[in-house]
Order: C-alpha cells, then sequence, then structure tokens
C-alpha cells in the first residue's frame, strides 16, 4: 500500500465529502431557523441538475449560466415548499407533519421527473468534468476541483453573511428564539421564508454543479439524502461547521471503506457511526447549545 | 328515382358487407401475447426500450398476418421486483389470458413469476434475465433466448486467458443478482485456466463517484483485464474513473475493460475517450452485415429515428420467433410450447436459436465481441 | 394530534360497545365473503397483500399514533421478520410455526433495541435514528450474501404447512383463500389485541406520553420504559407480516425491504388517520388497492401516492378518520344529536 494511493484516497475523500456538505448545507440551514426538515431536499438537487441539463443543451450551451438558472430553479421551489406546506403547518405546531408532507413531495417529484425525464441516465458534459489535473501521481479532475472552490466560497460567504449582515443576525435571533426575535423588530415569516429560499437555491446550484459527477437520473438525489441527514446529525443539526467536518469526514470513510473493506459496507460504517453519535453525543460533534428534545 | 338507386346502393353495401364479414371474422385469429415488462421505477429503462421493439415486430407482422393470425400484445407492469411481477403476472392471466408471455428483464421478477405463469401452463419466453437459475432447474414452459451467465462468463474467460493473454484480474459489478452471478463464473472460470482474481469490488446502485474504487484499483499492481458488470449510468462513471486514474488503455494504462450486455451503442460517445479498447460481448451486434440484421435496423430508424439496442433487438426477436412458431403451426398455449421446443437455428436479429432440453438457447453466436476503437466506433471482433 | 376518546360520537359507553361489535362482526363477515366473491387469483392476491399491509399499519401506529414516537424505520422489523423465519426454515429446518413465532420475537427485540435511542432522542433526532436502523438493517440483509443469499435472493418459499387435525385437512396453506384467510385472521386478532391495548389505561398512559412527556414524568410515568413496550409491540407485529410476506410471495430480496418501504406504511398510517387503529386499517388497503386499480396510468401512479400523502397531511391530518367523522357529523350521527 503505497503512500500515494493512500493520499490519492485521502483526496478522493475530501472531494465526496464536499459533495454531500454542499447538499448537507442547506437542510442544516433550514433546521437551524426552522427546526424542521425538508425531505425533499435532495429532489431539488436533482432538479436543479436537471434544469442545468436542459438550459444547456436547449437554451445556451454556458456552463455557468446553467448554475444560475439551476439556482434561481431552486430558489423558486423554496418559496414554493416554504408558502405551501411549512407555513400553513407552523400554526399547528407539530413537528411530524411537515416532515410527512415533504416525504410526499419527495416522492411526487421523483415520480414526475420519472415521467417528464425518463430513466436512462443523462450524461451531463461539461468542458471541466474530463479534464484532469496530475500533479506527484496524484489525480483530481477539474470538475472535483471546482466543486471544493464554489463550496468553500459558499460557506465562508454564509459565514460572512450570518456573522457580518443585519439579515444574517436576524437569521441567528431567529433561529435562537424566534418569539422575543419578533418583539424585536424582527419579523420571522419573512426571515424563514429567505431561509428556505436560499437553501434551496444552494441545493439547486449544488446540483449543477453535481451534475456531471452524480449518474443524472430522477432518483439521483436519493442516493444522497439518507447520508446528508447522517452528515447533518453528524454534525449537529443546525450548526455550519459541525456539517463541514461531519460531511469531510463521511467522504473520507467511504474512500478508505472503499480501499480497505469493501464499498458495499459505506451504508453501513456510515450510519452505525451515526447510531453511535446519537447514542453517545446527540448534539453533534461541534454543538451549539440548544434547548431541544434531546 | 334518386332514392330508388340511394336504396340499392345501400342494399347492395350491405349484402356485400354481409358476404365479405364471415371471411374477415375467420382472418381475426389472434394470438394473444403477453409482455411484463417494467414501465415503472427505476427499470423503466427496459421496459420502455422493450415495447419499441415489441411494437416495430408487430406493425410488420400485422400487415399480413401468419397463416391467419394476427398478433395481440398486452402490457403489464412488473417494476422489475417478485411481487409487483407476480401481480402483474396473474393480472395478465387472469383478465387477458395469454397463449404465450413474454418477459422479464430483471432476473428476480423473472425468477419470482416463472412458478405462476408455469402452474397456468402459458409458455414464458425470456430474453432479458442471465441468472442461470432460470433454465438450469429445467422448467418446460421456461425459455430463454439469451445467452446466460455461465455461458457468456464461460466464454469471456476462456477469450480473455487465450486470446488476450490476461492473467490477472479485478472484478467490478453492482450488487444485484445479476452483477453478482456473472462475476462469479468469471472468476471461477478465469481461476481454472491459471488466472488470478486481484480483487472483487461490489457495490450498490446509488454510488455515483468511482473515485475511490479506480483509486483502489491502481494500487493492485500490473491488471490486465478488468471484467466490469454494470448498467449504463454507473458504467459511464467507472470507465471515465478508471482513465482518470491511469489504470485503463483509454487512461494511458494497460489494463482493458471488459464487459457484457448492458452498455448499449452510444456509449463510447458518452464515454469518450476513456472507453478506448473497451472489449464487450453485446447481444446484437448493429454492425452485423447480414440482410436481416440490415432491414432490421434500417426499419427501427424509420420509425423511432434512432439507432436499435439491444433490448429493442431482443423484444423483437422474441415477437419474430413467436410468429415462425406459429407458422409451423402453432395457436395456442401448448403447441406453443411445442412449436418453441421444437425450434432448429432460427435466425433472429440477436443470433440463431435453438433450445436444449432446459429450454436454453445454446447458440454461441448470440454472443457478439465489440471493441471501441480510436475513433470511438465499434468493431466486431468476431470471435464467435 | 386529536384525542380518539374525544371524537366518539357516541355519549353512551353502551351504545359505543355495541357499535363496536357490530363493526367487528361485519368486519369478520367481510373477510370471510372476500375472497369468495373476487375469486380469481389476481385480486385475491391483492387481498392477501392488504392484509399484510393492515397488519403493518397497525403496529406503526401503535408506536406512532399512539405512544408518538417519530419511527421512520418500520422496513427493518418487516425485513428482519421475514428473514429470520425464512432463513430458520431454510438453512435449520425449523418447523414454520416455531420460525413464526422467533420472527415475532427477533423483531420484538429489534424494536427494543431501536426504542433504546427513542429514550433518548424525540423528534428529528429520532425520525433520523430510525431511517439509520432502516438503512443498516437493509444494508445487512443485502451485504451479508453468505447468511442472507442477499441480491442473488431466496426461492421457493414454502407457504406454512396444511393444518391437519386427525388425519384431517381443515386448511391447505397453498390456496390463496385459506391463505388470506390466516393472514387476516392474525391480522384482525393483532387489532383486536391492541385496541384493547389503547382502550385500557396502558392507552392513556401512552398518549400522555406523547403529548406531553415531562408532565407525564411528573404524574410517575416511566416514559422509558413505556416506549420500550410501545416499540416492541409495534416491531413484534411488523416481524409477523414480514413472515406472512415471505412464505406467500416465496421469494425474498432484500430491496423488498429498502427504506421506502417504511415511507409507505407511514403513508398508510397518515392516510387512514394515526392514533385511531381503525384509520390505518383504511389507510391501508386504500393505499394498496389504489396502485392496483390506478395501473393503466404507469408512473404516475406513484405520483398519486406522494401528492395523496402531501394533501393529507395540508388539508386532513387526520386522515380518513377524520373526514369519516365529519362525514358522520354532518349526517346527524354526532354527539349533537
Amino acid at each position: 500500500m503505497t503512500a500515494t494511493i493512500v493520499f490519492q484516497q485521502a483526496i478522493n475523500g475530501v472531494v465526496l465529502g464536499s459533495l454531500y456538505v454542499l447538499v448537507a448545507l442547506g437542510l442544516t440551514l433550514i433546521y437551524g431557523v426552522l427546526v424542521q426538515i425538508n425531505f425533499a431536499h435532495a429532489d431539488f438537487v436533482t432538479l436543479g441538475a436537471f434544469a442545468a441539463y436542459f438550459f444547456m443543451h436547449l437554451v445556451a450551451a454556458s456552463y455557468i449560466l446553467s448554475i444560475g438558472v439551476a439556482f434561481l430553479v431552486g430558489a423558486a421551489l423554496g418559496w414554493l415548499i416554504n408558502a405551501s406546506i411549512f407555513t400553513p403547518l407552523r400554526h399547528k405546531g407539530n413537528e411530524l407533519l411537515p416532515l410527512i408532507a415533504t416525504i410526499g413531495v419527495s416522492v411526487m417529484m421523483q415520480n414526475l421527473m420519472l415521467a417528464w425525464f425518463g430513466p436512462i441516465p443523462y450524461a451531463f458534459e461539461t468542458q471541466y468534468s474530463g479534464q484532469v489535473i496530475r500533479f506527484a501521481g496524484i489525480f483530481v479532475s477539474w470538475q472535483n476541483v471546482i466543486i471544493i472552490a464554489v463550496s468553500s466560497l459558499t460557506i465562508a460567504l454564509l459565514y460572512a453573511f450570518m456573522k457580518f449582515t443585519f439579515l444574517g443576525k436576524a437569521l441567528r435571533a431567529v433561529s435562537q428564539d424566534r418569539e422575543t426575535a419578533g418583539l424585536m423588530g424582527i419579523n420571522p415569516n419573512r426571515l424563514i421564508m429567505l431561509t428556505f429560499v436560499i437553501a434551496s437555491a444552494l441545493a439547486g446550484m449544488g446540483g449543477a454543479m453535481l451534475a456531471p459527477v452524480l449518474v443524472l437520473t430522477p432518483f439521483a438525489g436519493t442516493s444522497v439524502i439518507v447520508k446528508a441527514f447522517a452528515i447533518v446529525i453528524i454534525g449537529g443539526f443546525g450548526n455550519v461547521e459541525g456539517t463541514i467536518l461531519a460531511g469531510l469526514i463521511v467522504g473520507l470513510i467511504e474512500s478508505f471503506t472503499t480501499q480497505f473493506l469493501d464499498p458495499g459496507l459505506i451504508d453501513i460504517v456510515v450510519f452505525a457511526l451515526l447510531l453511535l453519535m446519537l447514542a453517545i453525543r446527540p448534539t453533534g460533534l461541534v454543538s451549539e447549545r440548544r434547548e431541544e428534545n434531546v | 328515382m334518386i332514392k330508388v338507386l340511394r336504396a340499392l346502393f345501400v342494399g347492395v353495401a350491405a349484402i356485400g358487407l354481409l358476404a365479405t364479414s364471415p371471411a374477415a371474422q375467420a382472418q381475426d385469429k389472434t394470438i394473444k401475447i403477453g409482455a411484463l415488462f417494467p414501465m415503472s421505477g427505476p427499470g423503466s429503462y427496459f421496459g420502455a426500450q422493450d415495447k419499441q421493439g415489441v411494437e416495430l415486430a408487430l406493425e410488420q407482422l400485422n400487415k399480413a398476418g401468419v397463416n391467419g393470425y394476427k398478433f395481440v400484445v398486452q402490457y403489464e407492469d412488473s417494476s422489475c421486483g417478485p411481487l409487483p411481477a407476480t401481480q402483474a403476472a396473474k393480472r395478465l392471466l387472469e383478465q387477458f389470458k395469454p397463449d404465450v408471455i413474454i418477459g422479464e428483464e430483471c432476473s428476480d421478477a423473472t425468477l419470482a413469476v416463472m412458478p405462476v405463469i408455469e402452474q397456468a401452463k402459458v409458455p414464458l419466453l425470456n430474453a432479458g434475465s442471465s441468472s442461470i437459475k432460470v433454465t438450469e432447474p429445467g422448467n418446460p414452459w421456461t425459455f430463454r433466448i439469451m445467452p446466460n451467465e455461465v455461458m457468456q462468463g464461460v466464454n469471456l474467460a476462456d477469450n480473455a486467458y487465450k486470446r488476450i493473454n490476461a492473467r490477472t484480474a479485478v472484478l467490478l459489478f453492482e450488487n444485484t443478482n445479476a452483477g453478482i452471478g456473472n462475476a462469479q463464473v468469471f472468476k471461477e472460470n478465469f481461476t481454472k485456466q491459471g488466472g488470478k482474481v486481484l480483487a472483487e469490488i461490489g457495490f450498490g446502485r446509488d454510488v455515483n463517484d468511482f473515485t475511490a474504487i479506480a483509486t483502489r484499483v491502481a494500487g493492485l499492481g500490473q491488471v490486465d483485464v478488468i471484467p466490469t458488470y454494470t448498467l449504463e449510468g454507473q458504467g459511464l462513471k467507472i470507465t471515465q474513473a478508471l482513465a482518470q486514474a491511469g489504470v485503463t488503455k483509454g487512461g494511458g494504462g494497460n489494463a482493458i475493460q471488459i464487459g457484457t450486455i448492458w452498455l448499449p451503442f452510444g456509449f463510447e460517445q458518452k464515454a469518450g475517450k476513456a472507453a478506448l479498447g473497451y472489449i464487450r460481448i453485446v447481444q446484437f451486434d448493429p454492425t452485423e452485415t447480414r440482410d436481416l440484421v440490415r432491414d432490421f435496423n434500417a426499419a427501427f430508424k424509420a420509425k423511432y429515428s434512432a439507432d436499435p439496442t439491444h433490448l429493442n433487438a431482443h423484444a423483437y426477436d422474441q415477437i419474430m420467433l413467436i410468429a415462425d412458431v406459429v407458422k409451423r403451426g402453432g395457436k395456442d398455449a401448448q403447441s406453443i410450447r411445442d412449436g418453441l421446443a421444437a425450434t432448429k437455428n432460427w435466425p433472429g436479429v440477436t443470433g440463431s436459436v435453438e433450445f436444449d432440453k432446459t429450454n436454453q438457447n445454446t447458440k454461441m453466436d448470440t454472443v457478439h465481441y465489440m471493441e471501441t476503437k480510436p475513433d470511438m466506433s465499434w468493431t466486431s471482433l468476431k470471435w464467435n | 394530534m386529536s384525542d380518539p376518546a374525544l371524537a366518539q360520537p357516541w355519549s353512551n359507553r353502551r351504545t359505543m360497545l355495541l357499535s363496536r361489535w357490530i363493526c367487528y362482526v361485519i368486519a369478520t363477515l367481510l373477510i370471510i365473503v372476500l375472497p369468495l366473491i373476487f375469486n380469481d387469483t389476481y385480486w385475491r392476491t391483492n387481498l392477501t397483500i392488504c392484509a399484510i399491509n393492515v397488519l403493518l399499519a397497525i403496529g406503526l401506529d401503535f408506536i406512532l399514533g399512539y405512544a408518538g414516537q417519530l419511527n421512520l424505520g418500520h422496513s427493518a422489523f418487516y425485513g428482519l421478520g421475514a428473514y429470520v423465519s425464512t432463513l430458520l426454515i431454510v438453512k435449520l429446518g425449523v418447523p414454520f410455526w416455531m420460525a413464526f413465532v422467533c420472527a415475532i420475537i427477533f423483531a420484538g427485540l429489534a424494536g427494543i433495541f431501536l426504542s433504546l435511542f427513542a429514550v433518548r432522542l424525540r423528534g428529528h433526532y429520532l425520525a433520523i435514528a430510525s431511517l439509520g436502523f432502516a438503512v443498516i438493517v437493509h444494508q445487512i440483509l443485502l451485504n451479508w450474501i453468505s447468511l442472507t443469499q442477499g441480491p442473488l435472493g431466496i426461492y421457493g418459499i414454502a407457504p406454512p404447512p396444511s393444518l391437519v387435525i386427525a388425519g384431517v385437512v381443515i386448511a391447505d396453506f397453498r390456496n390463496l383463500t385459506a391463505f388470506f384467510y390466516l393472514v387476516s385472521g392474525f391480522t384482525f386478532l393483532s387489532f383486536l389485541l391492541l385496541k384493547q391495548l389503547v382502550c385500557s389505561p396502558i392507552g392513556g398512559t401512552l398518549t400522555a406520553i406523547r403529548e406531553d412527556e415531562v408532565s407525564a414524568a411528573s404524574l410517575g410515568i416511566n416514559a422509558a420504559a413505556w416506549k420500550v413496550f410501545a416499540f416492541g409491540v409495534g416491531a413484534a407485529v411488523a416481524g409477523a407480516a414480514g413472515c406472512f410476506y415471505a412464505s406467500f410471495v416465496g421469494t425474498l430480496v432484500p430491496d423488498a425491504f429498502f427504506v421506502s418501504e417504511s415511507f409507505n406504511i407511514l403513508a398508510m398510517v397518515i392516510v387512514g388517520g394515526m392514533g385511531t387503529l381503525v384509520g390505518p386499517v383504511f389507510g391501508a388497503i386504500l393505499l394498496t388497492l389504489l396502485p392496483e386499480v390506478l395501473r393503466g396510468i404507469g408512473d404516475l401512479r406513484l405520483v398519486v401516492y406522494g401528492a395523496a400523502l402531501t394533501f393529507v397531511v395540508l388539508f386532513m391530518p387526520g386522515g380518513l378518520a377524520q373526514a369519516a367523522r365529519v362525514v358522520l357529523a354532518r349526517l346527524g350521527l354526532g354527539s349533537h344529536s
């Protein structure tokens, strides 16, 4: 087992992790502010990917533009789901019902996509997906580099937004204590909508970036979503740093399990870790003190 | 006057119609074919293409009929799983009462419906499932025109060892019945000849990124062949990842990917130069020069504006074989069954058909080898 | 969530009991008569699958609707029941009914294992934990090929052995009608048992935990112990369903117990009306038969499935049970008459 191979797998793990973080980030944002899980989140990613694909093939062959289109599609979906499901159900105070409703939305979306786009995988190639950077016996594809770069940039921007802008602080206020934030003159509903839109837009954009990497079928989302949930919990619900850390860990677990054991065992290892975390430290790797039902 | 003429005209027309309709009735004999294909869920990939092949065959046959018979097909969605498939089969048997059934694609589903259809004493003609269990136990009512996993695997291992001089292999396969089964057969036969299997790497259908797997393969030293058993979506990613890792010829390495039936024409265009040197068994060679194949290609392209895949070709052959059986006198479930069993050297677009005593088609010209050339075209290797 | 006791339209307890017994008699008659009316194998298969799904739904309702535990891992108990019983029979030659009991116990133990997480977690955490559990179980069934055959599948699973008393064959379970009676009989008895539990003080304890765990604790209720109980019972019921499934379909592959199956069962409970026990019965029947009836429209039937789930949650969260109550009230059978 050469050092090169180990190093390569480490890089593969980081790349995989960034992939998952891109999907999980939106989930954790939504949870942080809304304390709700959107089960259809990964389907937003899938739809974003398809939006980018069709844009590139039917309108204009610009990858950058197609990412923008996917961003907007995601935003629109986020607005729709929040307005039609989370807002009406919030008053009923039941934490279970919105989750179930989003399960229904997820099933609907997947099968609508299946009816529209068919089950045959689409090959989404961009000018970056075929090209590979090589140095010292290691290789990374340009597409993956872009994914890491954009993920990092997004996270950095998000961080800055949350910490330094008024809106960001307002968001954090709402997530900590909705009623008091309201008393402070912040309109929680608008902020919640904003969060949802941003998170879903990120999901859509993530889809466009992941499309060349994923096996693009209507079920592409399901291949990622359950692991994304695991990451969000391992990292700590609502916690951005935790999600990133957990995402990278899961990615590394995946590549090293593939190397030393068997790819078929990946899910078992990841979810065993999840259950272990829940048993020992349910608040996650990096926990924020939360008055929670834990 | 005009009224009288009109009445006369109607009268003559009516008599004419009455005179012809008994003959027309006699022309209305039909052979009912039940089609169990996955139409929903991830397997609908197969079902949609099967339907295309079937429709083309029906169009051609029903122009004149065969021996006075027309063919009618009823499709039922078996969703590639045992329970939906058995429900679809029962529905088909109860309500449509077919004389013969074609399907399914997935081995699990086929194995589940076989007993149900056998009990109803209707022949099942299969062209999609590779598991040896479909025919090996010997069911007089189940027929398979496609070469099974053993036929393909033995042949592939043989050719890998003898023609490409491969001595080491790494198996890559999806964790399904077909994937595991095929990989096992290759392994047994390759090692029996003296080859060495360096690793067996199975993966789930939800894996998107194969860089980690490709890296692992790269670290195994000299690999001569990489038998790959998976569907198009993941197959594409694997081929690209292996090239990126510098393992296969397409990426500057020496390993040759070899595989079987599931990658349709058009794979190379999607995979790009990563697919260079890929050798695989296909069930349908569109570059064949036989008139039968040429005509099929032309007719398919005219109807669907696309090149036919092996799925279309199999479905087409299934219907055409049934038509041949009808030509030889088959007219109901029992006689069709007997007719199928008696088939000798019947030429299909996928190869010839002749069944052995377990009703498996043993003709090796159904196993076509293709290699991907630098210009991304296929050449037939003519190994069979 | 609505309290089933308050929603009873009959104020007179005796009338309530009487009408309940009438319903049971009607149900029994229907069970006996249905396979005789629908006398083809296709519909009898559907009826049997309905019965199995009803069994799954009431088990989940017990955990989710009554104890308020957000369990998304029910498919795991189902799958474990199916595999444990089948492997015992096929590999160790254990007699069917003994394997059946073992499957129930094993599934129940798995439920108790999961309940340990429920004890510490609530809400979304439990939801994800249970989902993770279902994924792990499915992956183990898939990957441990030497034990379970994995995707290669187990074929030719025999139905339960014929019931023979004093040399006379009372029931041959290769006959679909007999099998249907067996499953629906068991399901009916399970329903009665669960109904008995929820109508007893135990039911009150569970709903107290569901509504407000902290207050319940202040009343001296040991929430942890009762959660374990609820999971154990619900899971055991699912294990029985798994055993029936295996011997009915005759073919066992891990993908039948993919996590999406948990969502299907959840949909049946929600659409039927969670926390009512009788609601999920109808939810299961509806959602089992609906895809069959909608067969003609192919992929779109699953869209309808998802839409049903979403719209029920949005507009009628009490499901069919709530709809039934509204209808009964309108018809003047409500408590105002």
